[in-house]
Parts: structure tokens; sequence; C-alpha cells
């Protein structure tokens, strides 16, 4: 098993904090588009571009509440990107493990 | 695509920072640290919540007991005076907890099922309050009604509490909702005076002892 195996749409820092960020959320639930920047720390630009990714592989889906100054942008994650976060981290947890028991064992 | 964030200026996005050299150790590191961040931020803040009910019913209660011990002939609080009292401070309790909640941004089921929850206590207590009324209409001694209003309120909050805790499960609030209950069926067996002190002490230190068994928030 290599690191290739792992989904590379979700494989980077920035897509992976939202995903699971995202995850947290309860069925039903969304986050609005500035609570998301507040737990992610990115700038809404970045941010931006990192969703658009992830939406256009199905992962997230963004909708769009009201009109004008008061218009809110809400986010949440699709059954399709949960059960790409839930793949992705089987993956990492076969990784490490493998790793680990690569890892030579030290005397002493 | 929907199309919600096309056309959305993207000035400080041409250069995103991002790294695709991660491997995996940084990634498990990634989905700890920000899965345990979001988990703090979305998780009711009960602890707040609790601490706010009991220093209520402490003082509340407390200073009902205190200014009416000892009178003769048994008078109580005005009714009208502790009803509204209470409904302002219910109301202020909420609303508190609403605003800490709402800055968080998260909306949907989880938000639409405390509002009920929230709306609930209002209108119980508002019959309460109501029935109240009915009851001094009715001819119902000073004594009676005192006791009717030290202990429906915990009552209708014991109530509810116990019937949302099972079926999460949630235990300890679901003892919490029992022991209100018990405590408001029995207190008022102590008389019109004794049962204001009596739930002040069983009532406000439980509230405190849960809300101290809650999860601390690793971030404010």
């Amino acid at each position: 098993m290599s690191e290739d195996e792992l989904n590379p749409v979700i494989h980077t820092p920035a897509r992976l904090r939202i995903m699971v960020t995202l995850a947290t959320l309860h069925d039903g639930d969304d986050l609005s588009f500035t609570g998301l920047q507040d737990l992610t720390g990115m700038t809404p630009g970045n941010l931006i571009t990192h969703l658009r990714k992830l939406e256009d592989a199905g992962y997230v889906s963004t909708h769009k509440n009201g009109s004008g100054v008061t218009a809110r942008t809400s986010v949440t994650l699709t059954h399709g990107g949960r059960d790409a976060l839930d793949q992705y981290t089987t993956v990492l947890q076969e990784l490490l493990d493998s790793a680990r028991h690569a890892r030579p064992q030290t005397t002493t | 695509m929907n199309g919600v964030l096309e056309g959305v200026d993207m000035n400080d996005s041409a250069g995103t920072g991002e790294s695709t050299d991660m491997d995996p150790a940084a990634a498990a590191a990634i989905i700890s640290e920000a899965g345990g961040r979001a988990r703090d931020t979305f998780q009711p803040r009960r602890r707040v919540t609790f601490t706010i009910w009991g220093v209520l019913y402490i003082f509340g209660y407390g200073v009902i007991w205190l200014l009416t011990r000892g009178q003769h002939p048994f008078r109580g609080p005005m009714p009208a005076t502790f009803a509204a009292i209470s409904l302002i401070a219910v109301f202020a309790a909420l609303a508190t907890v609403e605003q800490a909640r709402s800055e968080t941004g998260l909306r949907g089921l989880s938000a639409i099922r405390r509002r009920g929850f929230e709306l609930s206590v209002l209108v119980g207590y508002g019959a309460m309050f109501t029935l109240e009324g009915a009851l001094a209409r009715a001819g119902a001694s000073r004594p009676v009604l005192d006791v009717f209003g030290a202990a429906t309120p915990i009552m209708v909050i014991g109530l509810l509490y116990l019937a949302r805790s099972v079926t999460l499960p949630d235990w300890p609030v679901a003892a919490l909702g029992l022991w209100l209950v018990i405590v408001a069926a029995l207190s008022g067996y102590a008389g019109a005076q004794a049962v204001w002190g009596i739930d002040a002490i069983a009532v406000g230190p439980a509230f405190l002892l849960v809300a101290a068994l809650q999860p601390r928030r690793h971030r404010s």
C-alpha cells in the first residue's frame, strides 16, 4: 500500500481540514461560510478555491440563503463526501499501521 | 455545482499556499486537531446552561425562602411578581445560551431541536403560571399556591430533561431530570415556607453537579 492510494482530492491539508470539520456535523446540519472560515483559519479566497474543488468532486454542497447584504452561504458534507472521508481515513490508518510495523525494532 | 461559489472575488486566492506534500502522520495530526476543534465548538454549552440554572434556583428560591421564613400569617411571595421574574430569568438564560450558539455558524436540525426544547420550557412555564392563576381564582389558599408555584417549575424542567435525555441517551442529564421530578413531587410535603428552602438546596446544587460532570471545552 502506498500514499498514492489516498484520495488526492482530500489529501491536502486545507481540504482535509474542511472535510474533517464538516464531518463533525450531524445529519441535517450545515455550517455558515464564516463559521467554516473561523474553524479552518483560511482566507475567504482560499476557502472558496478548496470548496469549489470539493464541490466539483461531489463531496460538499453549498447553499445560498437570502439575497443582497443578508445573503448567507452555508456548507455541508454530502453522503458521498462522508463515504470518501471514511475511505480516506481507512487507507490512512492502514498506511500508519504498516509504517509502524515496518519500523525496525530497537534493542537495548 | 450549484453555482453559489461562482463569481466570487478570488483576488486573494491566486496562491492558496497549498502543499500537496503531506505524509500520513501529518494527515492524522490534522484529522485529530481539526476534528477536536470542531467538536469543541459544536458541542452544546451545557456546562454554562446547567450552571445558570443552578445559580437561578439557589439564589431565586433561597431569597424567597429567606423573605417568607417566619411569616405569620403566611403571605408568601406575590404570585404575579414571582411569575414575571421567573419568566424573565428563564428567558434571559435561554437567550444567553442561544446567542453563544448562534456565533458558531451551525444551522439545521440540531438548532431546530434545541429551539424546540427552549420553546417547550417557556410554554411549560407559561402554562404553569396560568394554571396557578386559575387555582387562585378558584379559591386556593396562599400556602397551596406557594407549594404549587415552587414545585411545578421544577417538575416542568425535570420532565423535559428526562424525556429528551433518555432518547439520546444522556444518563447524567436523565438522572438530573428524574431527581428534579422526585424533588418537585415530594418537597411540597414540607409546607409552603420550607418548600422554597428545600428546593433551593436540592435543585440548585444538582444542576451545578451535572454542570461539573460536563466535558470541558478546549477552545472558547
